[in-house]
């Protein structure tokens, strides 16, 4: 019962931004800020003559392929500082550093180094999920009760064991907390990426869209980067629920850090 | 070996810790402790609080060092001076902690194997071991739970027969059952008497609980404030099998919780 209210008051939400939003074209002028319908079925149309796939895939390659990119480094990286203090010590100051870099700002510099395809924008989305996922999974590995490691060596764990079946899964929903706050940012990384320099893609669209005057256009694209944004998250969490079926409930959702660009 | 040689020997056993600044040594926190247990004997431990008792157990456990004094187990010493620590002793000495030390991704039978995965000795006899204990306990039924969604009694049930099923010869367990209601610490106790009685292994029980200690033990030792000392040795000399429930009723009790509690300060 209490699932299917949250689906109805969900559905309630959507109507009162779609009855906002034809309030503001309203006010403003359909020139400025479209009405949702004639934006549907730009998007529609787009779906119908493949270039929204196109455009629509380009982006969600360069998302996900950015993010295993600095994700994977991102996820091991921790564990294996754990077991180097010294070189954890050396190199901690550059990666908060590193962290701290607007990454958006390196977009133009990626660009220069990578050129105009498909890499610079996979350079963009994996420099910024890289920081993210690491910065959470080393909150989580640093989190592992030393008692649990503990247990381990006395009934005769060896190290790779208790790395694979202590530290890992105690620093799983770390890992996930880093990938589901990564998510969002990715594809946004992958989108101003294309804004800035590109001739394909979402943020392509954004862009052609505006140079043209056909707000309707930008309001179709930006509108088609939510939905992605919206399933990836699903996909995450999806995942999340399957892996971490052990937590108690109400545990899940509750360890995220966040993360800037 | 020699029937007449004890199991464990502990012989002036120190510990103290360094500094914070690292460049001196804290005062004794253990110092000149010494005792042997026999084969099978089950030994309780009672202290002040502050006693130094898990340092103790740590120690016995191999996951610290002593800063003197020697451990022997079967009659040689656990330890060349200088060489590294084997914690557990290649599995001889298994450990109850105080907090269950459950993995909580794991199911209930999965931690039961973990100590049998660890050591790779999962085949269908252990599994079928592992699964006799289960039911001893009461745990059957519940091996498909996660330790979250069992109650603090069967969490320790658990956490007990993880330590059972790899059979080690001597077992520490630091108070194991002082979070736990009465009702539940004196049905775990005689879980673990009767488990005991059936295997006869060597169990160090660390308790702050007088009656607990004369109930469960063959002996008793009481340690000193620190630097911790043995202060009391007391041979428990109540038939077993024993009825917990009414162990305050037996003749012997009540000059043994005397005796013992005059030591206890």
């Amino acid at each position: 019962m209490h699932k299917a209210r949250t689906v109805l008051d969900r559905v309630l939400v959507v109507a009162g931004v779609i009855a906002l939003w034809q309030m503001a074209s309203l006010s403003a002028g359909a020139y400025w800020v479209p009405a949702p319908w004639p934006v549907l079925k730009t998007l529609w149309a787009m779906a119908q003559s493949g270039a929204l796939a196109r455009h629509a895939s380009y982006t969600f390659q360069a998302a996900a392929w950015g993010f295993l990119i600095g994700g994977l480094p991102g996820a091991v990286l921790p564990f294996i500082l754990r077991r180097m203090p010294r070189l954890s010590a050396i190199l901690d100051p550059y990666l908060v550093g590193g962290y701290g870099i607007p990454k958006l700002a390196l977009a133009p510099l990626f660009i220069l180094w990578f050129g105009i395809g498909i890499e610079s924008k996979i350079a963009v989305v994996a420099s910024v999920v890289f920081f993210l996922v690491f910065f959470n999974t080393t909150a989580g590995v640093r989190a592992i009760d030393p008692k649990l490691v503990q247990m381990a060596r006395l009934v005769g764990a060896s190290e790779l064991l208790i790395a694979r079946r202590v530290i890992w899964p105690s620093a799983v929903p770390f890992i996930f907390a880093g990938l589901r706050v990564s998510t969002p940012y990715a594809i946004g990384g992958a989108v101003i990426a294309e804004l800035i320099s590109s001739n394909r893609g979402l943020g392509y669209l954004v862009q052609l869209g505006a140079m043209n005057f056909k707000t309707v256009e930008v309001f179709a694209a930006i509108l088609a980067i939510t939905l992605i944004v919206i399933g990836a998250n699903a996909l995450v969490n999806g995942i999340e629920r399957r892996l971490l079926r052990w937590r108690p409930a109400n545990a899940l959702n509750k360890d995220a850090a966040s993360g800037g660009m | 070996m020699n029937a007449a040689a004890p199991l464990l020997e502990i012989d002036g056993l120190g510990k103290r810790f360094p500094s914070r600044d690292g460049r001196s040594m804290s005062p004794w926190v253990i110092q000149n402790l010494s005792f042997s247990v026999k084969d099978g004997e089950f030994v309780t431990i009672i202290g002040p609080s502050g006693a130094g008792k898990s340092t103790l157990l740590n120690m016995l456990a191999q996951t610290d060092a002593p800063s003197e004094g020697e451990i022997r187990f079967r009659g040689k010493p656990v330890r060349e001076a200088g060489a590294r620590l084997s914690p557990g002793l290649d599995c001889q000495i298994g450990y109850v902690f105080q907090d269950d030390t459950l993995l909580p991704w794991r199911t209930t039978i999965d931690n039961v194997l973990f100590p049998l995965e660890a050591q790779g000795r999962l085949d269908d006899a252990s599994r079928a071991r592992a699964e006799t204990l289960m039911k001893a306990v009461g745990l059957n039924g519940f091996e498909r739970y996660y330790p979250h969604e069992l109650s603090g009694g069967m969490r320790k049930r658990a956490a007990l027969i993880r330590t059972l099923v790899y059979d080690p010869p001597i077992i520490l367990m630091d108070e194991p059952f002082g979070a736990l209601d009465a009702q539940t610490r004196v049905q775990l106790q005689e879980d673990l008497l009767r488990l005991w009685e059936a295997g006869r292994k060597t169990i160090l029980f660390i308790t702050h609980d007088i009656a607990e200690a004369i109930a469960l033990g063959d002996r008793t030792l009481v340690l000193s404030r620190a630097p911790t000392h043995i202060i009391g040795d007391h041979s428990i000399d109540i038939p077993r099998p024993r009825n917990l429930r009414d162990i305050y009723a037996v003749p012997q009790f009540a000059g043994l919780y005397e005796t013992i509690r005059a030591q206890v300060q």
